[in-house]
């Protein structure tokens, strides 16, 4: 038994002669939690339609469970599209069993199911009501509950926080995590990376349909200069004072005194730079070493203009 | 299989679950007692038309026309005293009321004993009711200047139902060759009824009167009026006696098969739209995707055209059953009227001609609902759908004017040659089935249909795969045919 939910491997696609996906490979591994991330247009849903089968590749190859995407193998598979709706005039809880029964979930076991996960998720009392008469939150609580009310192996959910309000994105999370507990693997895509650096073993990097970075969170962090955001006053030489411990660049004033950001130079650290702004008698209006996030990393691997959503939807179609 | 049969559950039942379902279950019968009502009922309430003659030229055309009118309204009684004696008190009753009525050959004054005869003394007023709408009255004023306010409602005559305006006047006068000649004075312009029927009467009374004339006595002239060869139509298929009279029941699958194939382009055409409407909503609301990650897209396409097939099947039967124990029940009762009603009903329900209706409209529906399908998937909206449709509708509405043709020539080179195009086969074959097309075009033909079915699905198939997910859309077909005119694409 292969020890990967999915492996691709150079997987390209064109629409109309324009490129959405180049030459894509990554591999998901049983039990991890990966975050497949990249900003709108970075080609993240036409890469897993092409891994479910759902668009033919024009060259590469996509395995799930180690073999081509087959009924079998989608039996195994909860996929919870970007594009997503529900049937408005069916009722939540027979929403669920359909789509559970889909997965080969026997009918009485499929509305038992379906009755636990909408307690789960708060939705008890709205099992019995019409989609059209919930609301978009509790709507879309009820397409992620029908992805993954079979208990699939391998869960992959495409943008799966746009539209939850905060607590719901909590909960998702906490929903997510506790899948990831259960043994199951875990694919979610992702253009805002707070949630990709709270959940994920693991992250894929997109960027105008390009694989950029696949790795572990830390991994991508250690790819992120360490800074330090510093207040002094106005007649204070601070570009003389640290021209050997990185990159200082003005970023604004505040109380009177102006606001720098230092990226430390590989070897530098906050210590010495506090050391030698305590010695030149700079008086600090502020001192904060910050913690850098998955977006600086982002933005470090590709550059800030390919950081933003592209301008073609076609990676996204 | 399981998700065929799921998606096809469901379509099934998201339709069974709606007014419009339940409607359409009660509107067919509805429509169809209204259709089959229609002309009876627009014959019943046309109003009385009261009419006068002015006959200028002395030789009592007037009164001949009183008493063509007399003679029709007693044709009329005796044809239905008929039926209901048959149906109260049998053959022989029958005939024995008939025996009583022709007592008086030109009067009305043997009904009482034709009544007593048949056992029908509560239904004189029915018997003797006339459904005549045309009724004579003397002329209130001598000419036609006089009669003008009448005919414009500004005067009224006295009628059984009271006061009424004239609804016309003829005025007849002698002409200079001799003959007759008339005028025809109403303010309704439109309605010929009348004046049709009074022409008839004095085109007879000119020729009967010239062949007296001419030394024929009355009953001589009649006998030449009435002369009209006796037609005796044979059936001359295979497996018919050498002296086989065609018979009502014989002709009425053939009428009955063009009728079925209406029904079928209905259904069709109804069923195939309600496919389109569905993906369109699929589509909008954005659920196509999470169904094409669950099954594939063919066991998609199969279910949706399946679930919809169940449910028009649904409607068949429901009506197959009411109306075959309605046409049981009526043919029961009316048999005792006309024993050949029971011969009718039984050619009609055909179990040859249901099996074929029903194999032809799972062809049908299948070709034309995965077209609508498929172009179902390339469209967002319904005004996009209603672009792309226009060439499929001309094919599904050209059959229809064929089977105007087929009516009256099922066997005609051109109405052969159509039900020859897969698309049309099934309508255009249903209707030439009962004229016994040669075995080798039914099976050609349906070879060629079941084929370009499989053809169809698999396209409609390719098409909804890269449709469904928004990959090719309307303006796709724009640029198919831009770069068939050799034009460079903007791609």
């Amino acid at each position: 038994m292969t020890e990967y939910a999915l492996e691709v491997s150079g997987l390209t696609k064109s629409f109309g002669g324009q490129t959405a996906v180049r030459d894509v490979s990554f591999r998901a591994a049983r039990g991890e939690i990966t975050g497949f991330l990249g900003p709108n247009g970075a080609g993240k849903t036409t890469t897993l339609r092409m891994s479910l089968g759902v668009i033919a590749p024009d060259s590469g190859t996509a395995r799930l469970f180690g073999r081509a995407p087959d009924a079998a193998s989608m039996d195994r598979v909860g996929f919870l599209p970007e594009e997503r709706g529900v049937y408005r005039k069916m009722t939540a809880e027979a929403v669920i069993v359909f789509f559970a029964r889909l997965k080969g979930v026997a009918a009485g076991e499929a509305r038992r199911r379906a009755r636990a996960y909408l307690e789960r998720f708060g939705l008890a009392e709205a099992g019995r009501k019409k989609i059209k008469e919930l609301s978009k939150g509790m709507a879309q609580k009820v397409q992620i509950i029908a992805a993954i009310v079979h208990e699939p192996d391998f869960i992959i959910l495409d943008e799966p926080f746009s539209g939850l309000d905060p607590v719901n994105q909590s909960l998702l999370e906490q929903i997510i995590r506790e899948q990831a507990g259960a043994g199951r693997t875990v694919l979610f895509s992702t253009h805002v990376m707070e949630h990709a650096e709270r959940l994920c073993d693991r992250i894929i990097l997109m960027a105008r349909g390009q694989k950029v970075f696949d790795g572990s969170v830390e991994d991508a962090l250690a790819r992120v200069p360490r800074q330090i955001v510093l207040g002094a006053p106005a007649d204070c030489d601070l570009p003389g004072v640290l021209s050997g411990f990185g990159r200082l660049e003005r970023i604004g004033e505040e109380d009177g005194a102006l606001l720098w950001r230092l990226a430390l130079a590989p070897g530098a650290d906050a210590q010495g730079v506090l050391r030698a702004l305590v010695d030149a008698g700079v008086r600090l209006t502020r001192f904060e070493p910050r913690r850098a996030h998955l977006h600086d990393a982002f933005v470090a691997l590709v550059g800030e203009e390919a950081a933003s959503p592209a301008d073609t939807a076609a990676g996204e179609a | 299989m399981r998700a065929i049969y799921l998606i096809a559950r469901r379509e099934y039942l998201s339709y069974v679950a709606t007014w419009g379902f339940w409607l359409s279950l009660l509107a067919v019968p509805v429509f169809a007692a209204i259709g089959a009502g229609v002309p009876a009922l627009i014959q019943g309430s046309q109003p009385v038309r009261y009419f006068s003659v002015i006959d200028e030229t002395g030789r009592g055309v007037d009164e001949m026309i009183r008493a063509r009118l007399e003679s029709e309204r007693r044709i009329e009684v005796r044809d239905r005293l008929e039926l209901m004696a048959r149906a109260n008190a049998g053959e022989a009753g029958a005939q024995a009321a008939l025996a009583a009525f022709d007592a008086d050959p030109d009067g009305l004054s043997g009904l009482d004993d034709a009544i007593a005869a048949a056992n029908l003394g509560g239904a004189r007023g029915v018997l003797a009711a006339s459904s005549s709408q045309r009724v004579l009255v003397d002329a209130p004023g001598a000419g036609l200047e006089d009669l003008r306010p009448y005919l414009t409602g500004d005067r009224t005559v006295t009628t059984p139902e009271g006061e009424r305006g004239l609804f016309a006047v003829f005025v007849i006068r002698p002409a200079a060759d001799g003959g007759i000649a008339m005028d025809y004075v109403s303010a309704n312009l439109t309605s010929t009824g009348l004046r049709s029927e009074v022409t008839g009467f004095v085109r007879d009374f000119l020729r009967r009167d010239a062949l007296e004339t001419r030394g024929l006595s009355a009953q001589e002239a009649d006998a030449l009026l009435t002369l009209s060869p006796e037609v005796t139509t044979l059936d001359a298929r295979p497996g018919a006696a050498a002296d086989a009279e065609v018979t009502t029941a014989d002709r009425a699958p053939f009428v009955v098969a063009v009728m079925m194939a209406f029904v079928l382009w209905l259904a069709v055409f109804s069923v195939a739209n309600m496919l389109l409407t569905s993906l369109i909503e699929e589509k909008g609301g954005k659920i196509i995707e999470v169904l094409m990650s669950t099954a594939r897209f063919q066991d998609i396409l199969i279910g949706k055209l399946a679930g919809v097939a169940a449910m028009s099947f649904t409607l068949f039967a429901v009506w197959g059953v009411v109306g075959g124990a309605l046409s049981l029940f009526a043919g029961a009762a009316l048999s005792g009227m006309d024993p050949r009603m029971m011969e009718v009903i039984s050619a009609v329900a055909d179990p040859q001609l249901l099996l074929a209706a029903m194999i032809f409209f799972l062809a049908g529906y299948l070709m034309f609902g995965a077209i609508f399908l498929a172009l179902g998937s390339l469209c967002d909206t319904l005004q996009d759908a209603q672009t792309l449709m226009g060439p499929v509708i001309w094919m599904l509405i050209l059959p229809l004017l064929f089977l105007f043709f087929s009516l009256e020539a099922s066997d005609s080179m051109f109405v052969r040659a159509a039900s020859w195009v897969p698309l049309w086969t099934p309508f255009l074959m249903m209707a030439r089935l009962p004229s016994d097309p040669p075995l080798w075009e039914i099976l050609g033909s349906g070879a060629l249909m079941l084929a370009t079915t499989a053809l169809v699905l698999w396209g409609a198939g390719l098409v909804f795969r890269q449709g469904a997910l928004g990959q090719a859309n309307a303006d796709s077909f724009k640029r198919w045919f831009r770069f068939g005119r050799g034009r460079k694409t903007a791609d």
